[in-house]
């Protein structure tokens, strides 16, 4: 019944509410067997729910979840699969290893309930220390771990079970960043490599580009937009996806007989966009990412650009580079990257390729 | 080497303060049952008393009885306490609060005014007779036998399990049951691998606690336990110091093992603990189980049912007697008769509720500064003395106050001794201040754990003295704590039975002992009418504090946690 467009898991409306708020305002998505998805949003916009749904930990209000084809939550229909029955395994944000037991005894528990004998137990335990390289801490008391070592133990405690489905949530969050920037690279290759179908929880973007197939980009309880990160990152679907990802400037924008007129009502900076725009809505936002954008002290632009003047406001040294914002005509400021001779309170130019523009209405 | 600067001269006057107070006596107790003749200056006899124990079968029954009492009493609260401590922590029980209540309602009930007032329900002709018209003469034997007992001790200190339990169920983060559910463990599987394990600690604490104040304690074996031919160590003990014949060897040798189980249980209860469960881990938010109406009830049917027995049945026969006029057949005449006379100016009663007061008053006050200032030097400085201090403060915890008592009586009636404190009332005052000093210094340990050292050099730098520091800046720190434990120790001096019974000197009472002795040969009424006055004034105290401190049960569940710390 898999050829390979059927989905893994499937979400179909799913809604939930605490009280009054509601936190899940239908969720729609499929993750097909293997794929790596994310779910990437600010705190507050519904991932750690709709994560603790697919475990099993809550139950939705309305709406349905369907694994491989059946359905293992459905409201309208009287069913919540149990978690345990589900055959999931998840990673905990704060490891939740339990300190009662040695850090082999953590990752044998799930294989006991599975019923494996005591020799394939310790067998796969093995496996999974080495593939986390933990291999010599089997019988430490996780208490006895650095923060680093125990979300490895949490993460072959769920690997060990080989889930039909992973769910991590945060695991990094709870690390110091040296520590995060290398488990986060090895986390990308172990999920890699396993080819385990997981959804991973998140609100750190470089998280989300290094580990998913594909991002869901949430906001406000709904999935904004879901792609591959490059296709998200290219082409946001929203001022918030172009706010969340990555640094753009955004410009309010009308348009008057193929002129573009960027900045407010009272002082419009009109601009030609050679062609590009000739599809775009009348009026909304028009973004434009940092990286695209040049601030020069030259007049001679290449032809292809387009290309404001305006006064350079404040330049920053970035480390590799210098980020300069220029207040250009109309009292709009655009931020890009600056060449190093640039002057704070001098007048400069702006660049930016056609084809760095996305229009934006919402 | 000392922790900081000039410790080391307040240090010495602690560990010379307690060890006059507590080591001399329980060492003079020691000698006592190992050379039976040493206070006559000969070493004769040495190891006699603990050979006529051996020897005589009665004993080993005695002392075979006691532990076994102990234990059904600790399994017995265990049976209670754990399902109320699980109802309160993770399910959505409704009115949680009143269910928190009736369970500190028998904690603060002194057990033998419980165990007078089941003796009262379930005697012959009591109250028992007259609601029922007769019960079966089955469930009154049955009552006054082992389990009988061990039913109103169990009562009586079941709410400590529950609160503990309670406590730690809160803290254990509802992700371990999680994972444990995701990796396909069922609900029962959660429980035994999981929770329990977890839990363990909690468990074995609250039961030692349990354990140890069954093992020690004095009014029920003397009161219930006389009368269902249960012989137990405490009582027995205090028979042989207090009736003809006089036998000091072998209450102090049967004194020395009390001690000695004890010590046994606390080290043994740890180990479990260390051994079976536990582990280190922060506390994190926990799943709540939600009941539907058919266990929602069951639920308030448990806690209820407990509260109906541990205290409802007991309180009404209590209050019931306590206005009864003239005893005859059916329901008696009330009348505030018996009130009226324990409150007549002069009257043995009145002269014994001031006494009480007083030296209620005295021996939390003296506990309170002695105790705060020892916890504090005992806390910032390290080296020998300091660890013979610790130990010193901690012998208090572990040893029954029956022990404490015979100890003191030994120690204070020696030949050498140029004082003569024995028979004054100051004897009580220092055995309550002995016996209870450890409130204090739980209470003060748990403020001065969590204090930096900072604040103190801070002061000093600035050019302030040790005493400066300690009056400034550490006691204003301490002063919720010290409270809490100026209102404990005046609660527990309030009703403090065995060693008042054992050191109070003659024409003298306190409320404790006017109940007791009032219930053995006197007017039960009036007994009962002063056992009224006394949960009249310990629960106005309660309210005082709980009114201070809005987290009253959970202050006392770590208070209680903090005994075996």
């Amino acid at each position: 019944m898999t050829h390979d467009d059927s989905p893994f898991l499937e979400a179909r409306g799913l809604v939930k509410s605490f009280g009054s708020e509601r936190v899940l305002r239908g969720v729609d998505f499929r993750i097909r067997p293997g794929e790596r998805l994310v779910l990437l949003g600010p705190s507050g916009c519904g991932k750690t729910t709709l994560l603790n749904l697919i475990a099993g930990m809550l139950e939705a209000d309305a709406g349905e979840l369907l694994c491989e084809g059946s359905r293992i939550d459905a409201p309208a229909h009287g069913i919540h699969q149990p978690m345990r029955r589900r055959g999931f395994a998840m990673v905990f944000q704060d490891f939740a290893l339990w300190p009662h037991m040695t850090v082999a005894e953590n990752v044998a528990f799930g294989l006991k309930m599975q019923g494996l004998s005591r020799s394939e137990r310790s067998e796969r335990v093995r496996q999974v220390l080495t593939m986390v390289q933990m291999e010599g801490f089997a019988d430490r008391s996780p208490s006895r771990l650095s923060g680093g070592q125990q979300q490895r133990v949490s993460i072959a405690r769920a690997l060990a079970v080989r889930p039909r489905l992973l769910l991590l949530d945060e695991p990094l969050s709870a690390l110091d960043a040296r520590l995060r920037e290398d488990l986060k690279g090895e986390l990308a290759t172990l999920l890699r490599q396993s080819g385990v179908t997981s959804v991973y929880v998140t609100h750190d973007q470089s998280e989300a580009f290094t580990l998913a197939s594909r991002i869901a980009l949430m906001h406000e309880g709904r999935i904004e937009q879901i792609g591959t990160p490059e296709e998200v990152y290219a082409n946001p679907a929203s001022t918030f996806a172009a706010t969340f990802l990555g640094v753009s400037n955004l410009l309010p924008y009308s348009r008057e007989n193929g002129h573009f007129l960027l900045g407010d009502r009272e002082s419009l900076t009109p601009v030609v966009l050679n062609g590009v725009g000739d599809t775009a809505p009348a009026d909304g936002r028009l973004m434009v990412r940092r990286e695209a954008v040049t601030i020069h002290e030259g007049r001679d632009a290449p032809s292809d650009s387009i290309v404001l003047s305006g006064i350079c406001r404040r330049k920053d040294f970035l480390g590799d580079r210098h980020e300069a914002f220029v207040e250009v005509e109309g009292g709009v400021t655009l931020r890009g990257f600056a060449a190093p001779g640039i002057v704070e309170g001098t007048r400069v130019q702006v660049r930016f390729p056609p084809d760095a523009v996305r229009f934006l209405t919402h | 080497m000392t922790g900081r600067a000039g410790t080391r001269i307040p240090l010495t006057i602690c560990v010379g303060l307690l060890g006059i107070a507590v080591a001399y006596p329980l060492g003079i107790l020691f000698l006592q049952s190992v050379f039976p003749e040493i206070l006559g200056g000969s070493f004769e006899g040495f190891m006699d008393a603990y050979r006529r124990i051996g020897e005589t079968p009665e004993m080993v029954r005695l002392i075979r009885n006691s532990l076994a009492w102990a234990g059904a009493t600790t399994g017995v609260a265990w049976i209670f306490g754990i399902p109320c401590g699980y109802l309160l922590a993770r399910t959505d029980l409704p009115g949680k609060l009143w269910a928190r209540l009736s369970l500190l309602v028998p904690i603060m009930t002194p057990p033998y005014i419980a165990a007078l007032s089941y003796i009262l329900l379930m005697q012959s002709g009591g109250f028992g007779d007259t609601l029922t018209g007769g019960l079966p003469e089955g469930l009154r034997a049955w009552f006054f036998s082992f389990w009988g007992v061990t039913l109103v001790m169990a009562l009586s200190s079941f709410g400590y399990v529950a609160l503990a339990v309670e406590a730690t169920l809160s803290e254990i983060p509802r992700r371990f049951e999680d994972a444990a559910r995701l990796l396909g463990a069922s609900w029962h599987q959660t429980l035994r691998r999981i929770l329990l394990p977890l839990l363990l600690p909690a468990i074995l604490n609250s039961g030692l606690l349990v354990f140890l104040e069954a093992l020690s304690n004095f009014g029920v074996p003397a009161v219930l336990g006389s009368r269902s031919n249960l012989p137990l160590l405490p009582a027995e003990i205090f028979y042989l110091v207090t009736s003809w014949p006089v036998d000091l060897a072998l209450a102090t040798s049967l004194s020395s093992l009390l001690c000695l189980f004890a010590l046994v249980s606390l080290y043994g209860s740890r180990w479990l603990a260390d051994a079976f469960g536990g582990g280190a881990y922060r506390p994190g938010a926990m799943s709540v189980q939600r009941l539907g109406p058919l266990w929602t009830l069951a639920g308030w049917g448990f806690i209820g049912g407990l509260f109906v027995l541990s205290s409802g049945l007991p309180y009404a026969a209590m209050i019931l007697t306590s206005l009864a006029g003239s005893w005859g057949e059916g329901w008696p005449e009330l009348t505030m008769a018996h009130y009226a006379t324990l409150f007549e100016p002069g009257s043995r009663g009145f002269e014994a509720i001031l006494t009480s007061l007083w030296l209620s008053v005295a021996a939390a006050s003296v506990c309170v500064v002695a105790g705060s200032y020892i916890a504090y030097v005992n806390i910032r400085s390290t080296g020998w003395l300091q660890s013979a201090l610790e130990g010193l403060a901690t012998l208090p915890r572990v040893i029954p106050k029956i022990v404490i008592a015979v100890a003191l009586i030994l120690a204070w009636n020696a030949p050498w001794v140029p004082i003569d404190l024995y028979n004054t009332a100051f004897m009580l005052l220092l055995a309550y201040v002995v016996v209870y000093i450890t409130d204090t210094l739980n209470y003060s340990n748990a403020t001065l754990w969590g204090m930096s050292e900072h604040l103190e050099s801070a002061a000093e730098i600035l050019g302030a003295g040790r005493f400066t520091v300690f009056t400034r800046i550490v006691l204003p720190r301490l002063r919720p704590a010290l409270l809490a434990a100026w209102l404990t120790t005046f609660m527990v001096c309030m009703r403090e039975l065995v060693a008042s019974l054992m050191l109070m000197p003659p024409g003298m009472d306190t409320t404790a002992t006017y109940i007791f002795s009032q219930f053995e040969q006197g007017d039960i009424s009036l007994a009962m009418a002063m056992a009224t006055v006394t949960i009249v004034i310990s629960t106005v105290v309660l309210a005082l504090f709980t009114l201070r401190r809005s987290h009253g049960a959970r202050a006392g569940a770590r208070a209680l946690g903090e005994v075996e710390g």
